[in-house]
């Protein structure tokens, strides 16, 4: 009995040595292994869309789940330093395998729309005919999703091209439980395309209408932006101002501080005016102009 | 004289059932839970806020896979182990036809399948509710898909017990799993057949996509992961479908079966 009870104890310590022994080799063979190749990370999809969902054996949701999450990892392990960056200005982030794992996703689920949804935001920047390709086999694939032809409108605006814009909300306008703004951005995009007025629609109705929550984010820092420039504008004419009244441009803020009480405009305690995040303005001292701090959140592009 | 038979197919079933309780069978459930209860806990982090999609697709996948592993190798030693230990003596050594005892042994794996399905469908409806914080709505379209992969499980068992009933496990194991494979690739055979240039060929494919089962047509885990039930008319053609299928099989497997000896 005694020898039993001994026997377990032993056993039962062998398993705990054991499995801490193993932790501590693990640890050890990662710190020796070589480091791994940084371009394996973009190493090219071994199947394509139409493949992984023959093989899938009905399990396509699940692998188009799988792929989807890629996605985001992959997003977020380029951004791993730079987190700060809006999601639809990553062109300088080399994700050259983000539009192949949105569009496997989407082929392998054609209605799972939230790829969609980043093919239409992230890849503009990094390749616009795969975002305008996906964001169409969207709608190829969901004729009554009104929220792809937003997107897809939403692409061709930022290439400027307002009149496929226009035709494109125009469309999804016409399906049924589009909200009414949808008409209302068809003649937008053709009377006043390039204004931050449509800008400012484009942008809150991304926010109001996303589930995501780095494209909410995105959307509400592109508004942050919008109010910033405008603000800067009127900093600016103030700048003329005071420039025709003094003969020199301002050095400091505090040679502005009557007006922006005046104004009410709200200052940190040194004077400076805050931008839109809360974050002081800088003012380039001399030259009649005014730029973002760093530090702000405002996206400088 | 009937009812006699009905009491004999009820006994075997219950005590096939019985054995896949004790040989621990529903075990898998707890590695089920614990894996549903990780994914609801976790994988809000990894899906960017589509949690609600990845569980549903996650739990009826692994109740497809799950259910799968044990049609297909629980299936195939139904039969099996019973001759392996000669207890099949002692079974036909009462008034048991080898028919009844084949429909009893393939009645009890569908109650311990049937079991598993339940449970787990709850499983998925309880973490849905916890990513939730309340009720889902879609909840009530994943019952439509869990019938479904019921149905292809039920299938599948009667496949892996027509081959148990003259090829050894191994092989009833691999034949079967082919059969699944197969089973969802039915769209290609069927493209296949309008593809092919040789009559001899299309001919093939054309027998092989209305004669092997079409598992393809129970796959409704993705349309239920986005809210779509299907339609009363198809879940009662696809039912039908499998109901005709399994008699077909269990026909033949009575057929070879009773004509096996023993000895």
């Amino acid at each position: 009995m005694k020898s039993d009870r001994i026997k377990t104890l032993a056993l039962a310590l062998v398993v705990v040595a054991g499995m801490a022994c193993v932790a501590v080799l693990v640890r050890q063979i990662d710190r020796l292994r070589p480091p791994e190749d940084p371009n394996a990370a973009d190493e090219s999809l071994y199947l394509n869309g139409k493949t992984a969902r023959r093989i899938s054996l009905g399990f396509n949701g699940l692998a188009a789940d799988w792929y989807w999450m890629r996605s985001l990892q992959y997003i977020g392990r380029k951004l791993v330093n730079d987190n700060d960056v809006p999601i639809d200005n990553l062109g300088l982030h080399d994700l050259k395998l983000l539009a192949p794992l949105l569009d496997t996703a989407t082929t392998l689920d054609p209605e799972f729309l939230d790829p969609y949804e980043y093919a239409a935001v992230v890849l503009p920047a990094i390749d616009v005919d795969q975002a305008i390709r996906i964001t169409q086999k969207g709608i190829d694939a969901n004729p009554n999703a009104w929220r792809l032809y937003h997107q897809l409108g939403y692409i061709y605006w930022q290439q400027k091209n307002y009149a496929a814009a226009s035709d494109i909300y125009g469309r999804g306008a016409q399906i049924p439980g589009a909200p009414p703004w949808m008409e209302a951005m068809k003649a937008k995009m053709v009377a006043d395309g390039g204004s931050r007025a449509t800008a400012r629609e484009i942008y809150t109705r991304m926010y109001e209408q996303s589930t995501d929550e780095k494209v909410r984010d995105m959307a509400r820092k592109r508004l942050l932006q919008l109010d910033s420039l405008e603000q800067r504008d009127s900093l600016r004419k103030l700048f003329a101002a005071y420039q025709a009244r003094a003969g020199r441009c301002p050095t400091s803020w505090k040679e502005l501080d009557s007006v922006f009480r005046a104004l009410r405009v709200p200052l940190d305690a040194s004077g400076a005016p805050l931008d839109p995040s809360g974050v002081p303005y800088v003012l380039r001292a001399g030259a009649c102009e005014v730029d973002l701090d760093p530090k702000s959140e405002i996206p400088m592009k | 004289m009937r009812q006699g038979r009905f009491w004999r197919i009820t006994a075997i079933a219950r005590n096939a059932f019985r054995e896949a309780v004790r040989d621990r069978v529903l075990y898998n459930l707890v590695l089920f839970v614990l894996m549903l209860t990780g994914a609801s806990i976790f994988i809000g982090e990894l899906s960017g806020g589509q949690e609600r999609k990845v569980i549903v697709d996650l739990g009826l996948s692994a109740m497809l896979l799950f259910g799968a592993f044990i049609a297909i190798f629980v299936g195939v030693g139904l039969v099996y182990k019973e001759i392996e230990r000669r207890t099949i003596y002692a079974v036909f050594s009462k008034p048991v036809g080898r028919g009844e005892f084949l429909v009893g042994k393939y009645l009890g794996l569908c109650i311990t399948l049937l079991v598993n399905v339940l449970v787990m469908g709850v499983g998925v409806s309880l973490a849905l509710l916890y990513v939730s914080g309340g009720w889902d709505p879609l909840i009530p379209t994943i019952w439509p898909a869990v019938l479904l992969i019921y149905l292809e499980l039920m299938l599948l068992t009667a496949i892996a017990l027509l081959f148990s009933s003259f090829s050894s496990p191994a092989l009833s194991a691999l034949l079967t799993f082919m059969v699944f494979i197969i089973g969802h690739f039915s769209a290609d055979l069927k493209s296949l057949a309008v593809s092919m240039g040789s009559t001899g060929a299309r001919w093939l494919f054309t027998g092989l996509y209305y004669l092997l089962p079409n598992l393809a047509n129970y796959s409704f885990i993705t349309p239920a992961a986005h809210g779509r039930a299907p339609a009363a008319g198809f879940v009662i053609a696809t039912a039908l479908y499998a109901f005709i299928y399994i008699t077909v099989i269990l026909a033949a497997a009575t057929l070879i079966f009773s004509r096996r000896n023993f000895k």
